[in-house]
């Protein structure tokens, strides 16, 4: 079993973590979360994104508006809720928190 | 040479090749079934769809109108199966056989019938001669409509027994309004592969006519079907904005509220109810026609008998409208988005239902003298009637 398939789950369970991340940056167009993301180990696809972003958009963590776009139709730009900059912190303060016990476990 | 497929993504037209074609739709079916119980599932279509239709663009140029099969297969790949986090307990396995299961996705383009929905007996309204019963029919026993109108004309030279089922059914099944309906009257799982599976036959349609040379007809034909596809997509946007509404002003209390079933064995004693409601209101009109009076109220005499028979009739409607709301319910008890229109449509097809069965009322009361004696007998037996209502309830 290589690594990467090992840690499938994990970079599954890691997904909206780092969907929150991109969208606090900036309004963003589901291509453009993709693009950013493809070009990470966490790579995925339109057909795993569209359900989550959707899923998170009915917990209320991000919000999208329509937005004229200069080739075809208005496209869906996304951005963060208050309740997603929460989550979106509280969030980062876990993984820092797991990240720092998994430096620190065995070291004495 | 290949056959190519014009299909419709949220408003805009794109022409595949046949093997493009079944593939996507495949890929669009099984991407609605693993959405099934999905509240966003319409919203994550039409999102995908868009996101194909992208891709599509992105391909097309002005020499090169026609997606190919591969380049289909290719944005298939990209787009990669669809996967529903909300179910998070087969989340792992379906991470798993992504893979596989894409490849066979385009093995079950062939087969039709897989992952179909529940199939319910409806009128169909597009490309109805009458009311549409016929064709709701053919669509619920998937057969020819010619072979199912040829035997509703047999029917009715045995003593006009087809006439009278028509009517009967006219009357009773409701109408396929919403797409979702439509897609119920034949069996096919609901959005996307209905609205694909509506624009291939529209294009067959489109395609046969301008064999005939009948080149406006055609025209005319692609006009409508346009229309159509515009106001399907309209819907959706419309669906899609109020259930965003829903969520914003409900999302403070729980989103869990269970749908309402409505309990639908109420549906045929609705049906029955509606039905006799409505012999009522003919009787009234026969009545009308025949003595100038109804139940003992009499028309003024300055009164013409076409607004007696114009009241007699809005009164139907007024009655009947709460119970066919109710019985619409009870078939539909999740609440669809587009219901709007519905209502002219369901008094322009109870008008040709009232056509007909006042029609048949005639012939029967001028050929049948058994039914003529029943007639003239009918006033008599309706006042003993109300009268023994009366005495129930005083």
């Amino acid at each position: 079993m290589s690594l990467e398939e090992k840690f499938t789950a994990i970079r599954k369970g890691l997904l909206e973590f780092l969907v929150l991340k991109i969208i606090s940056a900036n309004q963003v167009y589901a291509a453009d979360i993709l693009k950013e993301l493809n070009a990470t180990e966490f790579a995925t696809q339109e057909g795993t994104l569209y359900p989550l972003l959707s899923k998170m958009r009915r917990e209320e963590l991000v919000d999208y508006e329509w937005k004229e776009s200069e080739s075809g139709p208005p496209r869906k730009y996304y951005e963060l809720t208050a309740k997603g900059r929460e989550a979106l912190r509280e969030t980062q303060d876990y993984w820092q928190k797991i990240s720092g016990t998994v430096k620190n476990l065995g070291q004495k | 040479m290949n056959k190519v497929i014009t299909i419709n993504l949220n408003g805009v037209a794109y022409q595949l090749e046949e093997g493009g074609y079944d593939a996507l739709r495949a890929y669009l079916e099984n991407a609605a079934h693993r959405l099934e119980g999905n509240p966003d599932k319409d919203e994550i279509i039409t999102d995908i769809e868009q996101s194909v239709a992208d891709k599509f663009r992105a391909l097309l140029g002005s020499y090169k109108t026609v997606v190919n099969a591969r380049e289909v297969a290719a944005v298939i790949a990209e787009m990669g199966p669809v996967e529903d986090d909300s179910s998070a307990a087969a989340g792992q396995d379906k991470a798993s056989t992504g893979r596989a299961a894409q490849s066979s996705e385009a093995a079950a383009a062939g087969d039709k019938s897989d992952g179909a929905g529940p199939r319910r007996l409806y009128r169909i309204y597009d490309g109805a001669m009458i009311s549409g019963v016929c064709n709701g029919m053919a669509a619920y026993v998937n057969i020819d409509v010619t072979i199912v109108r040829l035997a509703f004309l047999l029917m009715t030279f045995l003593w006009g027994t087809g006439v009278l089922v028509y009517l009967v059914m006219a009357f009773i099944v409701p109408e396929a309004k919403t797409s979702a309906e439509k897609a119920a009257a034949s069996g096919a799982a609901a959005t996307a592969q209905e609205f694909i599976k509506r624009a291939k036959a529209g294009y067959y349609d489109g395609m046969r006519t301008f064999h005939d040379k009948q080149s406006r007809r055609a025209w005319k034909r692609r006009f409508k079907q346009d229309m159509r596809s515009w106001k399907f997509g309209f819907q959706k946007q419309m669906h899609e904005q109020s259930q965003q509404w829903e969520q914003k002003w409900q999302g403070h209390w729980s989103w869990t509220s269970p749908p309402i079933i409505g309990p639908v064995f109420i549906a045929p004693f609705l049906s029955l109810l509606l039905l006799a409601v409505f012999v009522l209101m003919i009787y009234a009109m026969y009545l009308l026609v025949t003595t100038h009076a109804v139940f003992g109220v009499v028309m003024p005499a300055t009164m013409p008998l076409w607004v007696g028979l114009l009241i007699l009739f809005i009164l139907f409607q007024v009655v009947a409208w709460p119970i066919k709301a109710l019985r619409y319910s009870c078939y539909y008890p999740v609440a669809h988005g587009g219901c709007g229109g519905g209502s002219f449509g369901g008094l322009f097809g109870s008008l040709i239902g009232l056509f007909f069965l006042g029609f048949g009322i005639w012939m029967l009361d001028r050929h049948v003298p058994e039914f003529h004696e029943w007639m003239v007998q009918l006033p008599g037996l309706l006042h003993r009637l109300i009268d023994t209502l009366k005495s129930w309830f005083v």
